[in-house]
Order: structure tokens, then sequence, then C-alpha cells
């Protein structure tokens, strides 16, 4: 299997499965912790992240086809195309304000909500790494969502993705005041690297 | 440059002696926490007591007379007010009545540098652990050159958390090492684990390691909670490390003297092959050494203050202070 990418927590390979041309992610011990920990952390994240993509497919946000789940590991269909960060088209934050939306009326949050964690193919554009996925009705966690986003682009793509996520999210006023609260807390008014 | 640097943010009144780099003096005496912590009149009054004393051990540690020094530095914050205060005056008091230049520091980027230059890392991420702050700082050059945060507690500082506890199972709180002590015989109890990025938060773990006190045994509970959260350390600490590409970790501050915390983190970095480096324990603890240090170099980049403007404050965060 050929390592396609490593984080601070999983290691990505591409490999096969059922024919289909996949990607694995697969949590990696490690040594620092003690195996209960370890073992228990690593297992329930795994579980967490695949439920979270499945709610999010539900909702209807494209995400990669969940294929296979092992005790720690997750193999998905692999997307082809370019992480929003790299693209040099054109995208529709309108777009990406309406997924964010649709994730956040089924109460999934993403946890890591950046240009990093799209795929824009074409016309489509899919969020990937559930990684720090949470399913709860939590206003924080999705104002902080919200803020991920909006710190890493530009001010006009934010408007437009505010505006059809605000649309599309009939509770989206709790939101966008817990936002505008996170960010007058003192803590947040250097801290450039979120 | 002989400078004399006084600190007394917490339960250390610590006065250190440097003269161009190098360590003439560390002195400390410290209030005894006992079992109930600190109470800030109490622990001011207690410096009041000691400052003279551990001055005049520091001065004839260093083997230099007070007519000597050429500069004061004294910690600005973030520290218990009326502490830092004692330490305030003592150091306008000495810098008025020899006409010498005086810097206020910020306590937590003097626990760094002193470990950089303890350590001879160049750039490193430093996790800063102590009662009252947990932090991920790397330095950052703009919009001047400060530590900025990348990660912190959400809630309480590590060592308050631990000592907390402590408390609540009537062990002497003493920054986690009575819990350590025990945790050396218990067995795992599993325990709520909150890490999101780069911050963690510990009252949840706090609570419930307390909710089961009386329940299980003090060496289970003291080994869970230790294990439990300087895992969240750890694991903010790699993804601080692997996010910033950088290559270089150290620890500081009170908590830092934790063996097995700084077996994890040295474990963290044997994995990547990075390189990890920790001060001696004297350095880690609150100490008079590393404020000097740091008054030195800031005196020497003409950072010092007049009078009139050396102030404290309880909650001089490491962020908005200018390192030199």
């Amino acid at each position: 299997m050929r390592q396609l990418s490593e984080g601070a927590e999983a290691k990505v390979f591409e490999t096969e499965i059922f024919g289909v041309k996949s990607v694995v992610k697969s949590r990696q011990p490690k040594a620092y912790r003690i195996k209960e920990i370890d073992e228990e952390l690593r297992r329930t994240r795994t579980k967490k992240e695949a439920k979270a993509m499945l709610r999010a497919k539900e909702a209807g946000v494209e995400v990669p086809g969940l294929l296979a789940l092992g005790k720690f590991s997750i193999y998905m269909e692999r997307l082809s195309g370019k992480l929003l960060k790299d693209t040099k088209s054109k995208v529709s934050y309108a777009k990406i304000g309406v997924m964010l939306a649709k994730m956040h009326a089924a109460n999934v949050v993403h946890g890591d909500f950046t240009p990093a964690n799209i795929i824009i193919d074409g016309e489509k554009a899919y969020v990937i790494d559930f990684g720090l996925a949470e399913i709860g009705e939590s206003v924080e966690n999705k104002a902080l969502d919200m803020l991920l986003m909006k710190r890493s682009v530009s001010q006009k793509q934010y408007k437009e993705l505010a505006s059809t996520y605000a649309k599309t999210y009939s509770d989206s006023k709790p939101v966008f005041a817990r936002l505008a609260d996170i960010e007058r807390r003192g803590r947040y008014q250097i801290r450039s690297l979120a | 440059m002989l400078v004399i640097g006084i600190e007394s943010s917490a339960h250390t009144f610590g006065v250190g002696i440097v003269d161009n780099g190098r360590m003439l003096a560390n002195e400390k005496m410290m209030y005894d926490v006992g079992s109930r912590g600190m109470i800030p009149a109490k622990v001011a009054e207690t410096h009041v007591k000691n400052a003279s004393t551990v001055i005049k051990m520091a001065l004839d540690k260093a083997g230099v007379t007070m007519k000597e020094i050429e500069g004061v530095g004294y910690t600005k914050g973030p520290g218990i007010g009326a502490c830092l205060q004692i330490g305030q005056l003592s150091a306008k008091t000495i810098a008025n009545a020899l006409g010498v230049g005086i810097v206020p520091v910020n306590h937590a980027v003097a626990h760094v540098e002193i470990t950089k230059h303890e350590s001879g890392l160049k750039d490193p991420i430093a996790l800063y652990v102590s009662g009252g702050n947990s932090q991920i700082l790397k330095m950052a050059d703009s919009p001047f050159k400060h530590y900025q945060i990348l990660g912190e507690t959400f809630d309480v500082g590590i060592g308050n958390m631990l000592d907390a506890f402590a408390r609540e199972i009537r062990l002497k709180p003493a920054w986690g090492s009575t819990v350590a002590k025990l945790a050396e015989k218990g067995s795992y109890v599993p325990m709520p684990y909150t890490v999101k990025g780069m911050d963690f938060a510990f009252t949840g773990l706090l609570t419930y390691a307390s909710s089961l006190a009386g329940k299980k045994s003090n060496e289970d509970l003291c080994y869970s909670i230790q294990e439990t959260s300087f895992s969240m350390l750890c694991e903010a600490t790699e993804r601080a490390l692997l996010l910033t590409n950088s290559d270089e970790l150290e620890v500081c501050g009170g908590v830092a003297q934790s063996t097995r915390l700084q077996e994890m983190l040295r474990c963290v970095c044997k994995e990547h092959g990075f390189q990890f480096g920790a001060a001696r324990n004297e350095y880690n603890a609150d100490n008079g050494g590393m404020i000097a240090y740091v008054a030195e170099r800031m005196l020497k980049d003409d950072r010092g203050e007049p009078l009139g403007r050396c102030d404290i404050q309880q909650r001089y965060r490491i962020d908005k202070a200018i390192v030199v």
C-alpha cells in the first residue's frame, strides 16, 4: 500500500477493495500513551468518524463513499479532484455554505472545516476528513466550524458562504450570535493559526 | 551586564543574578502551600518577610555587592496580584536607589526562554505547563516578535487540576508530585478525555475523578487522571509539531518536572525523529534566574521602562509580550 498522507492521528494509504480504487485511513497506535487509553481513543474515534460521514451523506452532503469499516480503519472511495486550498478554478462558496448548513441541520459538526478538507471535482464539492467531527446540537461547535472557515477564506468568499448558510439552515441565528461572541473573547484576538 | 531578576508571581520569591548570560545565583524561598493551597494575602505577607533575605542570599552567592548591579528585572505577570506587587516593589526600590535601568518581564516568556537556553534548541514548539498555565507555544515574527499560542487549556491549568484532585483525596497539593507518587502503584480506570485540535480541557476529568473518590483506590485514580491528562497534552502537542512542521520540542514550567510527562513527550519526539529538550528542575520551578536572564537581554535591547510605567498585570498573556 502506498502512503498518501500522514496526520497527527492517522495515516492514509492508497489501496483497492472489492476491485474499487480506494483509500484507507488507519489510526496508528501511539507509544506514548498506555494501551488502555490508546485503543479506546482509536476505536471510538474511528467509529465516530464513520458515523459522522454517514450522517452527513444522509443529509445530502457529498462525502467519500464509505466502503468498509475496521476496528481502527475506514475504507473509503478514492476521489479525484483537487483540495479547495490548492484548486485554481473558480469555486462557488455559496455551495459550501449550503453544505455546512445541511451538516449542521443534521447536527453533524465537522470540527476542522477548512479549505484543506474540501475537495473540488468539476461541479462537485466533497467534504472530507471527519476525524474531528462530533454529532450534537452544540451551538459553540457549530460556530467554531464557521469561524475556522471564515479565518481561512477572503471576506467576499465568507459573505457568500454565510449568506447561503443563513438561508439554508433555519437555526442559523444562534450560530452567528455565538460566532460573534467567540470572536470577542480575548484569547482569540492574536491567534492566527486556529 | 550584571542584572538582578526578581520573581514573585505565586508561592515562590526568587532572586537571580546573571552576568552576560551566565547565571551567578538563583536563590528562592517559598510559601508553604500546606493542605489549603495559596491564600493570596498570606503568600504576599510571606514574600514581604522573605524578600530582603533572598536578595541578600543571591548577592552573597554571586559574590557581588548591591552597588555593582547594573540593571533590574521583575515579573510583571501573569500571576497573583498581591504576590506580584512585592516583587515589583522590591525591583523598583533597587532600581531607584541605584539609578539603573529596570524592565518588566513576562513570566511565561521567561520559562520558555530559559529552557531554550538550557536545552540549546533553536526554534522549538514549547509546551508550557504549570499550576495556572497550560499552553502550546511557537515563536512568531509578526506583528512583533512574540510567542503565538497554538493551543491551550479551555479551563484550568494542569497543575491546578492535579492539585485540586490531590486535595479532594486529602493529599498535599504539590504541583502534581504527590499524585505522581501514588500513581506509580495504580492501574487504569477509564476517564473522560477532552482534546479539540490543539486545545484541551481538564475540568470534566477533574469532576469525574473526584466523583470516584472513595469508590476506587487512590492509587488507581491518581494513575488514571495523570495518564489521561498527560496523554491529552501529548496529543495536542504532537498535532502542533506536525501542523507547523517543527522538529524541536521543549517542555517548561512547574509540571515539566514530572518524569512521566517528560518520558511521554520524549516518546512523541522519538517517533518522528524530533529533538526534545527540558531545563534542569531549578528552572522548571518558578525562579528569579529566568527573570534575570530575560531582563538582561531586554535591557541590552533598550527595552527598559521608566519607573512610573513599571506596572503589574495579573493576566499578562504571553502573546502580548515582545520577545528579544
